[in-house]
């Protein structure tokens, strides 16, 4: 066989073809939308110019309250996830007794259906006679019990905090076999020079694993973006106008009213928002990448 | 080897062209499968169909599930019943008609005015005018699932009922306490009930509707205290932000909340629970409808239905019953391809067994909208109804624009008892959706 051998151009169209009719043209048309008065109440279509944009954008609305609880949450998750993830991959790739078993719990809410989780969590965080606060006042530790989900100051971080512990093991996952790709030689040498645990996550660990937390931390971020289900199914947005709003989830409602519009121009600033972020990160990311 | 691989390579190319050819033509074998061709007429009586139906939580009753079996051993027919949580059941049902991907049958709620600019009705439903139980529907009620003479929809709940306060009787007897004649006599038969250790009201804010009955049920007393007033916000010549016994009900709900007489949990209490916890006696009052006496006793048989009376809100003194002729509904979808198997279901459900079978089998069912339904009002249910000579329609049936926005005024109201929001505040976000409906709609009273 022969390695170098550069496949012509034509063996592409096919993929590109398919990419373009199912992702890219909806995407420009979804886009288009976003400049009409597209409703479910008229059949007729009207440009509209910058008019539903500037709706997202205006004062007398949520929007921006809901683009920034969005980046909140991405943000927050982003991190939350990324280093616990870290922490619990450097755990489980010393060798300790049940290691796979300990792997497999930690993995495990990632399975798990995001609505079935949702319901769960909605009854382990009810406040009256919820697991979570009835073991509180248990233990004697009422006074930590709270209304998690229905009171304006703990409702984002509660679910920021379900989400975690739904998507840390996911990432935990990703960075041990990042972890474990990386050659013990280098380990072995540090050894020898003397250098302490830290040191050799300092300087060997972190650097090598750099690749992989890029990886995590792009797919974190569209993964925050673009979260819908977790708040659907624990808040559905509430409590009160915009607690925990995000944009995915004012999307659905703007499409549930028909607005369509409103709603493909949001999805279009969230497109937008998507790729900018996209691409700064995986630059920022990818810039002292040390290639093993 | 290399005939080895051009063999491979035109296998796999044709099995490809199969996946494509076979997931193109998918949807024109079902359409054929599901249409009334002749054949399909001619067919034995038992058919292999699925009617896939979605609705709310508390909409489908366990009796109707239990009616479908028995449907399903007659014809066939099975019916998947898909209920949705009530405070994403909206959004979802809306999202599932605007994208043409709508169950065989949907609930929904009835309007004459909402059916045409929330659900855009004639479109999206089948016209049930000639189904043979179409003339049973009262007529107050089959109005308000009407377009142009043509009924869209089917009755499923008991709308004879108002949302009134239910109240345990036997501990307003142990109280000394009797129905308030106004909001004042309302504040002290709370203050009361607090100061025995009980909670006064149940009010339960997560299913996202309920909490919202407060503010239009209460609200036949703005219309009492301005005639008119539901008529001038139909033709858009006031807002509700201007009506001054609209704000006073929403402060005077607030007030209620800070006073502490719905508890500390009203946020996280569900409507299921309602009866439960009335039956428990922690709880003295809640917002019902007039079967909720026979729910408690069916939690707790040491309760009789009589044991639960029932006064109308008296939020801003008001004194007048609050009737409805609207409720939950079945429609069928337009674009159904089992629309006549679906039909079928609709003939079953108001045949006088079924009608029978649901009256007896849900507490809360006192007589459905049918001609050909029973009736099981009790004493004290006679006595309420006949205590309130005076009775209006209730806002969000009288006004346009209201109801299709319940669940966004259920979330302006929380954000109102969390502090969030000031009641005009309320009612100006209430005015500014009916708005955006009306101009989206094309109404004229807006577009002068």
């Amino acid at each position: 066989m022969n390695k170098k051998k550069v496949y012509p151009i034509y063996f592409v169209f096919g993929a590109l073809l398919l990419y373009i009719v199912l992702f890219v043209i909806p995407s420009l048309i979804g886009i288009a939308y976003s400049f009409t008065d597209w409703s479910s109440y008229s059949d007729k279509l009207n440009f509209v110019g910058l008019d539903n944009f500037k709706l997202v954008f205006s004062s007398d609305e949520n929007y921006m309250a809901i683009i920034k609880n969005t980046l909140k949450f991405t943000f927050i998750t982003t991190i939350l996830k990324n280093v616990l993830g870290l922490v619990l991959a450097l755990l489980l790739t010393k060798s300790i007794k049940f290691l796979n078993f300990h792997r497999g719990i930690m993995f495990m809410p990632s399975i798990l259906s995001t609505l079935i989780i949702g319901m769960i969590f909605k009854s382990i965080l009810d406040p009256s006679g919820g697991l979570l606060n009835t073991f509180l006042h248990s233990v004697g530790l009422g006074f930590l019990a709270g209304k998690w989900l229905v009171s304006s100051e703990l409702a984002f971080g509660s679910v920021m905090a379900v989400d975690i512990w739904r998507g840390t093991g996911y990432i935990m996952t990703i960075l041990i076999a990042g972890i474990l790709s990386i050659s013990t030689t280098y380990y072995e040498a540090a050894s020898i020079d003397g250098a302490n645990a830290y040191q050799k996550f300092r300087y060997i660990t972190f650097p090598l694993l750099l690749p992989t937390l890029a990886t995590t931390t792009v797919l974190n971020i569209i993964y925050g973006l673009k979260v819908f289900d977790m708040i659907y199914a624990l808040t559905n947005g509430g409590p009160g106008k915009t607690t925990t709003e995000v944009l995915y989830t004012a999307v659905f409602k703007k499409f549930a009213t028909g607005q369509y519009a409103v709603g493909t121009a949001l999805s279009t600033v969230m497109f937008l928002f998507m790729v900018v972020i996209g691409v700064f990160m995986i630059k920022i990311m990818t810039k002292d990448e040390v290639v093993e | 080897m290399k005939i080895w691989r051009k063999v491979l390579t035109l296998v796999l190319a044709a099995t490809m062209t199969f996946l494509l050819v076979a997931c193109g033509s998918k949807g024109a074998t079902e359409e054929t499968k599901g249409g009334t061709t002749p054949s399909a007429t001619k067919a034995p009586q038992k058919q292999d169909i699925t009617l896939s139906f979605m609705a709310g939580q508390d909409w489908i009753q366990d009796a109707e599930i239990e009616l479908g079996k028995k449907f399903t051993e007659e014809t066939g027919i099975k019916i998947d019943y898909q209920i949705v949580p009530s405070d994403q059941y909206t959004s979802l049902i809306m999202t599932k008609i605007n994208t043409g991907e709508c169950t065989d049958l949907f609930g929904g709620q009835s309007g004459k005015f909402d059916i045409v600019t929330q659900y855009n009705i004639e479109k999206n439903a089948v016209d049930l005018s000639g189904e043979s139980w179409a003339k049973d529907v009262d007529p107050l009620v089959a109005a308000e699932l009407s377009v142009n003479g043509k009924l869209y929809g089917q009755p499923m709940q008991d709308v004879s009922n108002v949302w009134a306060v239910a109240y345990n009787k036997k501990i307003f007897a142990e109280l000394g306490l009797s129905i308030p004649k106004n909001y004042a006599e309302f504040k002290q038969i709370c203050d009361k009930i607090l100061a025995a250790k009980k909670t006064p009201i149940y009010e339960c804010v997560s299913d996202g509707w309920h909490h919202v009955l407060w503010l239009p049920e209460a609200a036949v007393q703005a219309e009492v205290a301005t005639p008119g007033l539901f008529d001038k916000l139909n033709s858009n010549s006031t807002t509700l932000a201007q009506d001054p016994t609209m704000k006073l009900i929403l402060s005077q709900v607030k007030e209620d909340v800070d006073a502490g007489y719905w508890g500390d949990d009203y946020m996280s209490n569900t409507y299921a629970d309602s009866a439960k916890n009335i039956a428990s006696g922690k709880y003295v009052m809640t917002l019902a409808n007039q079967g909720f006496g026979a729910e408690v006793n069916k939690v707790d048989p040491k309760f009789s239905a009589d044991d639960i009376g029932y006064f109308v809100i008296p939020l801003a003194d008001n004194q007048t019953l609050n009737v409805n002729p609207s409720g939950p509904s079945r429609f069928i979808f337009s674009g159904s391809k089992n629309a006549e198997a679906a039909k079928k279901y609709l003939a079953f459900m108001a045949s006088a067994d079924s009608l029978k079978y649901m009256t007896e089998k849900v507490s809360k069912f006192n007589k459905l909208p049918y001609t050909n339904a029973p009736s099981k009002y009790t004493d004290t249910i006679k006595d309420f109804y006949s205590r309130y000579p005076n009775q209006k329609t209730v806002l969000q049936t009288s006004v346009k624009y209201v109801n299709p926005q319940w669940m966004d005024i259920g979330k302006n109201m929380s954000a109102l008892l969390l502090g969030e929001m000031k009641p005009d505040e309320v009612l100006a976000a209430i005015d500014k959706t009916r708005n955006e409906q009306a101009k989206a709609a094309k109404d004229s009273a807006w577009s002068k």
